[in-house]
């Protein structure tokens, strides 16, 4: 054993122990410590976990997709590194592997589940050597940060290719995600629903219209929403892979409940892209050669309690709070928050800090207009950049309240609110928001 | 009275919020008992630029840029008589980029459709920002978000404005945009027409007055939401 790595190890734990302390979320600290102190340090852990590493990628699903894959695994009796918090670039990860590290220096686990930032695989990948990867989307998603989509999509081909024993798990409803595994030369296994549940929006921004293997411009089936959807080129004959996991039956209202195999899946979540985040959890665990018969029980249990949906009740209001970063998962949580025919009132926070994208314009290719329905009692415009979502909705003709401060437009809604309300927050507003509703909870009963 | 807008590839041209400028023109329209509509033309679609009163060219990548390009080439000699005949166009940066006589990146040189004297080259890195700007035009500044890696040249040609804060048309001439006749060139997205209404208001006045005649006057709309999402971008980074 070397000492610096040794070193490495418990000073990185020992700053985890300080922020936890601090009460900051952020773990990428200790992670960074690590790094520093003993740079070899994420390769080595990552060699130590016994069995396989997953590495879940993708715009939108990754942090639950991945959570629920590591309870799945555990409910299989595995013990499994994962990076729960969704710090999900290289200092976040070495976090979690150091912080799951005994004082010896040494990692007790069978498995590893982790989430990777697209554009940090390049460092993730090369480290971890990853024995499957599940991909679940790509969406347009801070575009100043990442550039055009087609630039993460080469990262990601590149990254498959460095490692081609590794199986893509993809969602092949998505024909961006779908191309990348199919064209690889990697093994890859698909899932996917396949046929339509609800009615797509149908101004909704759709991302990859064109081919990606000839240029053609793809013909479509049908839309689940976004770009996901039975597609198929008239050209080149590049088309939805047939899934191996395939959902049927699916029903989503106040719970989800789908077929699989010869299984049913039932869960305590709102949301249609739910389906595909536990579907993807499941693909994951039956490609590792699990029976997976312990998964309808983790779902029962299974609470990430990380602001993603996550229900209060305070002072007789019951609040949603869900995080809604771009268009796509925006879209996805108008149509979940529109679900519940009851009347309601809804806050948006938007913040413009380096984590969620420093350009906004991102509001203006969400389908804010579908929340100008009786039902929505008020809208509450918040964050950062509160202004820019208030004229927003002033285009789609929607009148908004315009509060910077979220603890003072959360404590408003409970005191004058109809009792039901929705709060979607962007990145950094997430953690703040939890922060101020875990408050108001135990003060305000 | 009634304006066409056309919107032209929204299928591959559609970044960084497009579908706002739209929005916006239409609903300001809209509010003042104007009639609007929007075609919105696919890559295959012929364009008839004699029925159309604002042409709005938005940004896409640069793989998509290069298949309008070709593709609006084809209808360069209409497009270009409908601006010398003061059609009114706003094109945004990628769109911008196509106005020009060329587009030369390392991976070669795109023509450009030769509307305005001007052209863009690569640089190294990108521009990216918050950007605002002081126009001759208006007397709000011009707020917006800038995603470049082009640096564009624009001959002696009247720029949109003077930058106040953010890179601009090449990060040192300290300019952004252009002005020519009636067709107005930026990088600037954000979408820039709704926090920059009196611009949004010099597209519409102008694509009137050129079917209508000088005459036409626009309402006045209330912009107090307008001029506070814009004020708040002024005080955050001018200091």
């Amino acid at each position: 054993m070397k000492i610096r790595r040794l070193m490495a190890i418990w000073s990185a734990k020992a700053a985890g122990f300080a922020c936890r302390k601090m009460g900051r979320q952020g773990v990428t600290w200790a992670g960074k410590i690590a790094l520093k102190i003993y740079p070899p340090v994420l390769q080595e852990l990552a060699a130590e976990v016994r069995k396989k590493t997953f590495v879940v990628c993708g715009t939108n699903g990754k942090t639950t997709t991945n959570n629920m894959l590591c309870a799945a695994l555990e409910a299989e009796g595995q013990k499994v590194v994962c990076n729960h918090t969704g710090s999900n670039m290289l200092n976040g990860v070495v976090a979690a592997y150091v912080l799951a590290a005994g004082l010896d220096g040494h990692i007790d686990a069978d498995y590893a589940c982790i989430e990777a930032d697209e554009a940090s695989t390049r460092y993730i990948f090369p480290a971890v050597k990853p024995d499957y990867m599940v991909m679940t989307n790509l969406f347009r998603d801070q575009l100043d940060r990442y550039g055009e989509i087609d630039i993460t999509m080469n990262i990601l081909e590149e990254m498959i290719r460095s490692v081609p024993e590794m199986t893509v798990v993809v969602n092949g409803d998505d024909a961006l995600s779908a191309y990348l595994a199919m064209d690889s030369g990697n093994p890859w296994v698909a899932y996917g629903i396949s046929r339509q549940v609800m009615k797509s929006e149908t101004n909704e921004i759709r991302e990859g219209r064109f081919c990606k293997k000839c240029g053609e411009k793809l013909d479509y089936h049908f839309y689940h929403y976004s770009q996901l959807g039975d597609y198929e080129c008239p050209k080149c004959g590049f088309k939805r892979p047939e899934p191996e996991f395939d959902a049927r039956d699916v029903k989503v209202d106040d719970r989800i409940s789908f077929r699989v195999e010869d299984r049913l899946i039932a869960a305590n979540y709102k949301g249609f892209y739910n389906v595909y985040n536990i579907l993807a959890a499941y693909a994951g665990v039956r490609t590792a050669g699990f029976s997976a018969d312990h998964f309808n029980d983790m779902l029962k249990k299974f609470n990430p309690e990380n602001g993603r949906m996550e229900q209060f009740r305070i002072q007789g209001t019951g609040i949603v709070l869900n995080l809604a970063k771009n268009p796509a998962g925006f879209n996805q949580n108008i149509t979940a928050v529109m679900q519940d025919p009851a009347p309601k009132d809804i806050i948006i926070a938007i913040n413009d800090n380096a984590q969620d994208g420093i350009d906004i314009s991102w509001l203006w290719d969400v389908d804010f207009d579908r929340f100008r329905e009786e039902s929505v009692h008020s809208i509450t415009v918040s964050g950062i950049r509160c202004q820019d979502m208030r004229l927003r909705l002033k285009y789609v003709d929607i009148p908004s309240i315009l509060e910077g401060d979220v603890e003072k437009a959360i404590r408003d809604r409970i005191r004058d609110g109809v009792g039901n309300l929705y709060v979607l927050v962007n990145y950094t507003a997430l953690f703040g928001t939890r922060n101020i509703l875990k408050k108001l909870e135990g003060e305000l009963k | 009275m009634k304006i066409t807008i056309g919107h032209l590839y929204p299928d591959l041209l559609n970044l960084y919020g497009d579908r706002g400028n739209i929005q916006c023109l239409m609903s300001r329209c809209r509010w003042r008992g104007i009639e609007a509509e929007t075609i919105a033309f696919e890559l295959n679609d012929t364009i008839d630029f004699s029925g159309l009163d604002i042409v709005l060219l938005g940004g896409g990548s640069d793989r998509e840029q290069m298949l309008v390009c070709r593709k609006l080439r084809e209808t360069r000699q209409d497009f270009k008589a409908y601006v010398e005949d003061n059609g009114v166009v706003i094109a945004i940066c990628g769109g911008y980029q196509l106005l020009g006589n060329y587009y030369k990146t390392d991976q070669g040189t795109m023509e450009g459709l030769e509307l305005v004297d001007m052209y863009t080259e690569q640089g190294e890195g990108r521009l990216i920002s918050n950007i605002i700007l002081k126009s001759e035009l208006f007397d709000m500044p011009v707020v917006g978000f800038e995603n470049h890696g082009g640096r564009t040249v624009i001959n002696g040609n009247r720029p949109l404005g003077k930058v106040l804060y953010g890179s601009g048309n090449d990060g040192k001439s300290g300019y952004e945009g252009i002005v020519y006749k009636n067709v107005i060139g930026t990088y600037l997205h954000g979408p820039l027409l709704p926090k920059n209404p009196q611009l949004a208001d010099w597209l519409i006045l102008h694509a009137l007055q050129k079917k209508y005649g000088d005459q036409v006057e626009l309402t006045a709309l209330d912009d107090s939401q307008e001029k506070e999402a814009n004020e708040y971008v002024c005080r955050r980074f001018l200091k």
